[in-house]
């Protein structure tokens, strides 16, 4: 039991923006409305968040372990971890190791986090991986655009025997919703080409085009009313001019819900390297006229990172441009992967513009509830540095000291130096916990209310916004202080959110031969056991029919 | 630059076998992932795929190739370095080609035939990872694998030895950055293979006990590693009695993985298999010995006083 005394609540989701309120914890880890007895923490003159929550990165699974397998360098020369009686030791850096991936992420205060691309087959992997994080609860997204078996269905019209093999992966994946990767380009790519127009057939299909897996896919996702909306990455990320593209694909999910992950990949003009530039302005506007779709920012900052994404095309790419090791793992009938170390610098026009471009769509987009913090960790740069992005976007004067730093060309090329909108604590509170917890449905995060998880983050107010980020005094997971003055104090073990949409009894049988002819894995060998998944917690579907 | 077995199984038309002896390691590796399949890409099977074997002795394997070519020892990077070369229309020495034992003609050859498949693949085994600069091997193969990717779609995969070693390397990977010769004396984990490795470790007779799960160093270390083993508490867990469990002060007899005890073993493209057993055993699971013994050590007080050493430290020394 805990009651939290004197502290000013940033809690969104109920319209508490800065009041002085005591906040109580019973013993399930749950807030209520008052306690007997237990620890008072003082909270005077400090600010309270409701639990950070990342609503896309990558943790766990084949792609970040092939990506610490690639970059040994970079562990010697990062944070360690060292163990003790109650911690196992770890290294951070780039591509952290799962115990220190744990603890850093609760060491900012965030508490959630949502793995956002678990290819089908190395599903099991990847659960292995989670149970590997401590403290911090965890979902996954299973990746599904590429997926031959649905895309056969689509191809065919057989539109409820397509929702029916999404459900089936869903489920046999132990996951918690769907994620569409450059839908028809990864397929494609499997034999060196890639998907780019929308309307084309994509190859080897007579008739169905990325297009039409995007509606389609969005609909199956609301049809099987999944806490989280179908989950986009669209095509053609990272190469200039794709905004057309971006915008184009949007169109095509009129009167769905989806998030689309990681815009500011999607959000350049420009024909070639040369003449790329930002178009966040054009973005932004779709955004904050349709309120039907959420998106994380996935912003740069500029130093070393490894790029992995389940976006082969674009790895190809940036290993043309780089010359660097490039790491391509294609897995088989569902997506492929590649994986390049990188480093973002301001000198370089194109990395100048990915960094403006991350900031101005934050910026941009009115509704915080509808842009939430994100690198695409480790795409654009790690996760334990989300504190210097909030720098950025809660001091304009910082930013313009940033912004003379770059080349003088960057000035035509992008909007950031005439912005000069500021983020309050409460908008942050909203893109990193309120907005985020929301658009993956998860009703007892991000929020403070009565009946919530007692996830909870005190900072002790400072004006260096970056240090006061990422050094909370008390970080407070499901009601166990976790955090303290900088040090771990718990670890407990996270849970894993899970969902069983509705699926005909019939698509066991439908699939068995289809999958034997794909994978190389015995069909009764593929789905993770339920028991398998340490401290699942199921969390409801809810029809459409039902709404 | 990998993909799994089911991507070369449904398209790969071109492989190459680097250093390897799959017909005789990896018995089941050709009828059941790469050269026999039929697929929908691929509908006549052998038919439809070339395969190149590329190795110091001519193996069973080779037999099998439609290409067969005999590197010299130890001349495995020069040829690659060499094949990188040439794929990029650069000019190349004849005492260069003739260095790795093989013809200008057959090289050119390999080349044009890469080119012109549509999924290329290289599987390299111990034969290359193990020799003479054996990281640079495979990394330099790696590179031409990506350096094919301007031409047609190609990939590279290792081929790892026997048992679940792929399964300790992943883990190891996960929990501490790196996949084996790990030490974690300074409380943290370090990695330097020629050091930290079991092997190395134990020569030097750096270790003052030993715990050992489904191998058997007995067998194959040299004699200064396993005279070691015999000095030191030794304990062995293991379905049999091996060189090892023979040596060692305690053997723990245990249920056999994916006979009798439940798991996950990850296959060598790193895609994990659940073992589902067959059988009950009368034996405990590894998994419950190791559970046992770290409740058992958790019940004696830390070796260190709390609080004596910091819990992170921001510079490695
Ligand atoms: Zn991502």
């Amino acid at each position: 039991m805990l009651r939290i005394t004197g502290g000013k609540i940033y809690d969104p989701a109920n319209g508490i923006d800065g009041q002085v309120k005591d906040l109580c914890v019973d013993d399930t880890g749950t807030i209520v409305s008052s306690v007997d007895g237990g620890r008072t923490i003082d909270a005077s003159g400090m600010i309270i968040f409701p639990g950070g929550v990342d609503v896309h990165t990558h943790v766990a699974g084949g792609a970040i372990n092939f990506a610490r397998a690639m970059t040994p360098e970079d562990h010697r020369r990062t944070q360690a971890f060292i163990r003790t009686q109650s911690r196992r030791s770890g290294l951070g850096g780039m591509a952290p190791t799962t115990f220190a991936t744990g603890y850093l992420y609760a060491g900012m205060g965030f508490t959630t986090v949502n793995e956002a691309a678990v290819p089908v087959l190395s599903a099991r992997h990847t659960h292995e991986e989670l149970a590997d994080i401590p403290i911090v609860d965890k979902a996954t997204l299973t990746l599904m655009a590429n997926n031959e078996i649905m895309l056969d269905q689509m191809e065919a019209g057989e539109y409820e025997r397509a929702k029916n093999v999404v459900a089936w992966y869903i489920w046999a994946a132990k996951s918690y919703g769907v994620k569409a990767v450059n839908p028809g380009g990864v397929a494609a790519w499997k034999w060196g080409s890639d998907a780019k127009q929308l309307t084309d057939p994509i190859d080897g299909y007579n008739s169905l085009t990325p297009g039409k897996i995007v509606t389609m896919l969005a609909t199956i996702c609301d049809d099987l009313g999944l806490p989280h909306p179908m989950h986009l990455h669209c095509n053609n990320l990272g190469a200039p001019g794709n905004i057309s593209t971006t915008i184009d694909t949007l169109k095509h999910l009129e009167g769905h819900r989806a998030h689309i992950a990681h815009s500011q990949y999607h959000a350049y003009g420009g024909d070639d390297w040369d003449t790329m530039c930002s178009a966040t302005v054009q973005l932004a506007e779709y955004f904050n006229t349709h309120p039907n779709i959420t998106t994380d920012a996935g912003a740069v900052l500029f130093g070393d990172t490894v790029t992995i994404t389940a976006d082969g095309p674009w790895q190809h790419l940036l290993y043309k441009l780089t010359g660097r090791k490039w790491g391509n793992l294609d897995v088989e009938n569902e997506t492929g992967c590649g994986i390049v170390p990188y480093t973002y610098r301001p000198s370089n026009l194109v990395n100048a513009v990915q960094w403006a471009s991350g900031l101005e769509l934050m910026l941009l987009i009115r509704n915080p509830w509808q842009v939430f913090l994100s690198t695409d960790h480790p795409n654009g740069g790690c996760f334990w540095r989300y504190p210097e992005i909030i720098q950025l976007l809660m001091c304009a004067d910082f930013r313009s000291e940033c912004i003379k730093t770059l080349p003088d060309r960057i000035k035509s090329k992008i909007t950031l130096p005439e912005i000069d909108r500021e983020y309050t604590l409460y908008e942050v509170a909203t893109s990193m916990s309120a907005g985020p917890a929301r658009a993956l449905g998860l009703t007892r995060k991000g929020n403070l209310g009565i009946g919530c998880d007692a996830d909870i983050v005190i900072y002790e107010e400072e004006d260096d916004v970056a240090r006061m980020f990422s050094h909370p005094r008390y970080v407070i997971k499901g009601g166990e202080v976790v955090i303290e003055d900088g040090d771990i104090r718990e670890t407990p073990e996270g849970r894993e959110f899970l969902v069983k949409p509705s699926c005909a009894p019939e698509t066991d049988e439908f699939m068995r031969p289809l999958f034997e002819d794909c994978y190389t894995m015995s069909f009764e060998n593929y789905p993770v056991e339920f028991e398998r998944i340490e401290n699942p917690n199921m969390q409801e579907c809810v029809n459409a029919s039902e709404k | 630059m990998t993909c799994t077995l089911g991507e070369v199984k449904q398209r790969a038309d071109f492989i190459v076998y680097w250093g390897g002896n799959p017909a005789e390691c990896h018995p089941r590796h050709f009828t059941k992932y790469t050269i026999m399949q039929k697929s929908k890409f691929l509908p006549r099977g052998r038919k439809d795929r070339t395969m190149v074997m590329v190795d110091i002795r001519e193996t069973k394997s080779a037999k099998a190739a439609n290409i067969f070519l005999q590197v010299k020892p130890g001349k495995d990077f020069e040829l690659i370095t060499i094949l990188r070369a040439l794929i990029k229309d650069q000019q190349v020495g004849d005492e260069q080609i003739a260095e790795t034992g093989l013809t200008r003609e057959a090289l050119d050859d390999l080349v044009q035939r890469m080119k012109s498949c549509k999924f290329g693949c290289f599987f390299f085994g111990m034969g290359l990872s193990m020799t003479r600069g054996k990281h640079m091997n495979s990394a330099a193969l790696l590179t031409l694998a990506a350096e094919m990717n301007a031409f047609t779609k190609f990939v590279a995969m290792p081929m790892r030895g026997h048992g679940n070693v792929t399964g300790a390397d992943v883990i190891m990977r996960w929990q501490t950055g790196y996949p084996f010769g790990i030490t974690f004396n300074r409380g943290y984990p370090r990695y330097n293979p020629g050091e930290f490795s079991t092997v190395d470790v134990l020569v030097r007779g750096d270790c003052d006990a030993a715990f050992i799960i489904g191998a058997d160093p007995g067998a194959t270390m040299p004699q200064p590693a396993i005279n070691h083993l015999k000095r030191i508490p030794t304990i062995c867990l293991d379905p049999h009695v091996t060189h090892t469990s023979k040596l060692a002060r305690v053997h723990i007899t245990t249920a056999a993985q994916g006979i009798s005890a439940p798991g996950t073993a990850y296959r060598m493209d790193e895609i994990p298999m659940p073992l589902k057993p067959a059988l009950k055993s009368p034996y405990p699971t590894d998994e419950e010995v190791v559970r046992r013994i770290n409740e058992a050590i958790a019940q004696k007080p830390f070796w260190l006083p709390e609080g004596s050493q910091p819990q992170m430290i921001s510079t490695q020394v």
